[in-house]
């Protein structure tokens, strides 16, 4: 197989099966994997800020703009919106004490991001969000199981 | 801005850091019991994907303190420690075995207080030489992946631009196998009032 391809803050991918793209060190970011199981083409977007200004530079670092943007390029590929589902992995709260509005950031990106494809009607079938600790997601778009490693905490497979 | 131009910047705000990193690495090295040596600072401009590839790869486990400077000057600060050095550290302050994936209240504790006295010393000795006074929020600490420990960073600093200066300064036990650097991802605006008063008669 290939090498997988890493998307990074503010990145987003669209490939076929069988490649495998990952997203490392997700803390309060989210990444949002969508999948098509019959074309086996899959998506992700890493992104950082739930809500994009009016005037937005990198649509691809905000929750809103960021899920939209993914959809949009997986229906170039070819995908049926129809059996699009989505895994989203991260918007964890990484320091708790910290005294900052933006702390609670991670729960903004996902709270956002759950809203925006509700409004797109597609369905997240499964998602590990939240908490205080950072993840990986490898996403397998062969089978499109989304495998989340964490710092000290065993391996799920979503 | 010139590449010239760009240059200066970088040099003047190299200078910034080993001021600030010199006096944290001090009171860390008394902490410690430790002899440490300053490596020279790096400075970087780059893209926000990429800022965890160039401090080593965002699933490397660290142990980070972070704190964000709100006053006039607006800066995201964090002091990082490899996982083994975290785990001397911590073991040399609390004479117990530690952990990294269950870290005691204790433990986390210190962990955060030394972050918060490494941050402190750095931030008294660059608020003298530019006579600004600086006002951290509180630090907070936490042991996992680099890229989530920088999610908070980037984020404050994402609202407005896409590419960050990282301003890395590391530091090595002379004698000890003890490492970590001072990261400081300053705001443009800031970037600007630094260098206005490293120019001055004060610089």
């Amino acid at each position: 197989m290939s090498e997988p391809r890493t998307v990074g803050i503010g990145q987003m991918a669209v490939c076929h099966a069988p490649e495998q793209i990952v997203c490392l060190g997700l803390g309060s970011c989210v990444a949002i994997i969508l999948y098509d199981p019959v074309a086996r083409i899959g998506g992700v977007v890493h992104v950082l800020l739930p809500k994009s200004p009016v005037k937005c530079d990198n649509e691809e670092k905000y929750a809103d703009t960021g899920t939209r943007k993914l959809v949009k390029e997986m229906l170039n590929h070819g995908v049926k919106k129809e059996r699009l589902v989505a895994k989203l992995v991260g918007g964890a709260q990484m320091f708790p004490n910290l005294n900052l509005a933006i702390a609670n950031i991670g729960r903004e990106n996902s709270m956002t991001v759950r809203n925006v494809l509700r409004e797109l009607m597609i369905r997240i079938v499964a998602e590990d969000l939240g908490g205080n600790r950072g993840r990986s997601a490898y996403f397998n778009t062969s089978d499109g199981h989304v495998t989340v490693k964490t710092a000290f905490e065993p391996v799920k497979v979503l | 801005m010139t590449d010239e131009k760009a240059g200066k910047v970088l040099e003047v705000i190299m200078e910034f850091a080993n001021i600030g990193a010199g006096s944290a690495a001090t009171a860390l090295s008394s902490l410690m019991d430790v002899e440490l040596m300053n490596e020279v600072t790096s400075c970087n401009i780059l893209p926000m994907s990429k800022v965890s590839d160039w401090l080593g790869g965002a699933d490397k486990i660290v142990a980070g303190t972070y704190t964000y400077l709100c006053g006039d000057l607006k800066s995201g600060i964090l002091v990082v420690l490899p996982k083994k050095s975290a785990a001397t550290l911590l073991e040399h302050l609390t004479k117990e075995k530690v952990d990294l994936a269950a870290l005691t209240e204790i433990q986390k504790s210190a962990l955060k207080e030394v972050g918060n006295i490494c941050l402190c010393w750095y931030l008294i000795a660059v608020s003298k030489m530019i006579d600004i006074d600086m006002i951290p929020a509180p630090p907070d600490a936490t042991v996992d992946m680099l890229g989530a420990v920088l999610d908070i960073p980037l984020a404050t600093l994402a609202q407005k631009v896409d590419t960050v200066l990282a301003v890395h300064t590391c530091f090595k036990g002379i004698d000890e196998e003890f490492e970590g650097y001072f990261l400081m991802l300053p705001e443009e605006s800031t970037l600007k009032l630094i260098l206005e008063r490293m120019a001055g008669p004060r610089g």
